[in-house]
């Protein structure tokens, strides 16, 4: 199995280099690493579950050590890709999720005595603060990175997010 | 900052009272001995206290002991770590400042620090009293690249920073409360606030707030927080030169936040285990999900607490109310 340490190591030489995709096989683990845009680093795991359309990627890493985590793999089985975007395209082409960074308390307001940042029915433009996620106390200050509208709020002030959690559906204008 | 001045400042330092010559003076720096009479002045209107005797040349008699943005620049060996300074006498919160600079883009490393904070913040609006001149009040603006989710691991770093520095500088033992408090015989005498702005996938700029109760008697400590919150003056019986240990900070931060983003977080897990409080005691967690005691076995390769729960399991946890009994 690949070491936390390692994994970190290669993502972030990758990240400074100029390759988009990366394989490597070692004791019958597989790491799979595909950078998206320059600043987007993607770690694939297989095996991975595939869903039905209309749903969104179920694999979603864990933990905060999540894109590290280490699942049993099969080398030999065709590779089946998913991707983890911080928007998740629904059934309707127009409603996007914005999901959790990091595990983490998701918080509403800046501080109990306030109102929340967002509201179903607000409009959000791609940097408005929609919501905080705590974890070891740091206050991680989430942005929308879509416009639009709040159609629904998917998670309860104060509760445990997972990586890549939804949080808000929005609708795109 | 003139880099002649923060020169002139360091030879001055080093000879730590003793003379030296105009003549030397202007041979080190490479200017004129007149040049080197107008920085003296500038230097005494910075509330350096400077004696210049013919023959013999200048010494220093005392450096201002207050925190200004001259006094934590001169003499602070950082490569990129408080090379902007901004110092306020009094502010309404370093923290507040900070996100404005960093929205308007502010570059990594700069600081931001009070002698004072009217409106101090905490996480639930947590009052901390923090009378002028006898706190540290500061902020860091970093722009790390590093994945949002390894974020949380900087306030761990920056608990391992400031109990070195206790340790080292101070001579006195502190103990780490998961994830960053810092506390002196049970009692909290410092605290860190870390805020982030972060897409998916990438930091747009972390803010990292530290506030440390120095100089204050016990009577300058709000009494309902008395049982529960210290100074290092209370702790050591010594009257601290605030501004030495705000540079040690700013040293340590940069070396250890430097090695971390090449070696990853082992070292710093390693020096926060060996200021652990309470590590293989017992604890009470409370997660927004259930309530339970566990062992704490102190923490995971990410920061996370190592919660050993009754039936032997280890449970990660990486935000909860947590009672320490």
């Amino acid at each position: 199995m690949f070491k936390v340490q390692e994994i970190r190591e290669i993502i972030r030489l990758i990240d400074h280099s100029s390759i988009t995709e990366f394989c490597y096989e070692h004791d019958g683990a597989t790491l799979k690493i595909k950078k998206e845009t320059e600043k987007t680093v993607q770690v694939v795991q297989e095996p991975v579950t595939v869903q039905k359309a209309e749903q969104q990627v179920q694999e979603q890493p864990k933990a905060l050590d999540a894109p590290k985590q280490e699942t049993p793999v099969k080398p030999k089985e065709e590779p089946k890709q998913t991707e983890t975007k911080a928007a998740q395209v629904e059934d309707d082409a127009n409603i996007v999720e914005i999901v959790s960074p990091m595990v983490g308390t998701f918080y509403r307001r800046p501080n109990p005595e306030s109102d929340p940042y967002v509201e179903v029915g607000d409009v959000v433009k791609e940097d408005t603060v929609v919501c905080i996620v705590e974890a070891m106390k740091l206050f991680n200050e989430i942005e929308a990175e879509v416009s639009g509208e709040i159609v629904e709020v998917l998670v309860e002030d104060g509760t445990l997010v997972e990586y890549g959690q939804p949080l808000f559906k929005v609708k795109q204008k | 900052m003139s880099s002649t001045r923060n020169k002139l400042i360091k030879i001055l330092s080093e000879k730590k009272g003793e003379y030296i010559s105009g003549q030397e003076l202007s041979e080190k720096l490479q200017v004129s001995r007149s040049a080197i009479w107008k920085h003296m002045n500038e230097l005494k209107k910075d509330g350096y206290i400077i004696e210049g005797v013919a023959k013999k040349g200048y010494r220093i008699i005392s450096a201002p002991k207050t925190v200004t943005e001259n006094t934590i620049m001169w003499g602070l060996e950082t490569k990129w770590l408080g090379k902007n300074v901004i110092h306020r006498d009094s502010i309404e919160s370093t923290q507040t400042l900070a996100h404005q600079l960093a929205l308007d883009g502010a570059k990594h490393g700069t600081i931001v620090v009070a002698n004072e904070q009217t409106k101090a913040r905490g996480r639930v609006s947590r009052k901390w009293y923090s009378p002028k001149g006898k706190i540290i009040a500061m902020s860091m603006i970093l722009r790390p690249d590093i994945l949002p989710y390894l974020a949380p691991q900087l306030t761990l770093l920056t608990a391992t920073v400031l109990a070195n520095v206790l340790d080292e500088h101070c001579g006195i033992k502190p103990q780490i409360k998961w994830p960053n408090d810092i506390l002196i015989n049970g009692k909290k005498v410092a605290g860190i606030l870390t805020e982030m702005q972060a897409e998916q996938d990438k930091v747009l700029y972390v803010i990292i707030g530290i506030g440390m109760n120095i100089n204050q008697t016990e009577n300058e400590i709000a009494e309902e927080i008395r049982n529960r919150a210290t100074s290092l003056f209370i702790e050591t019986k010594v009257e601290w030169e605030i501004v030495p240990i705000i540079q040690k900070i700013l040293e340590q931060f940069e070396k250890k936040y430097d090695a971390y983003l090449i070696e990853g977080f082992k070292d710093v897990k390693e020096t926060w285990e060996n200021y652990g409080f309470k590590i293989n005691e017992r604890l009470k967690i409370k997660t927004a999900k259930e309530t339970f005691e566990a062992i704490f076995r102190g923490i995971g390769e990410d920061g996370a607490l190592l919660a050993e729960k009754s039936d032997g399991s280890v449970e990660k946890i990486y935000s909860a109310e947590i009672a320490w009994f």
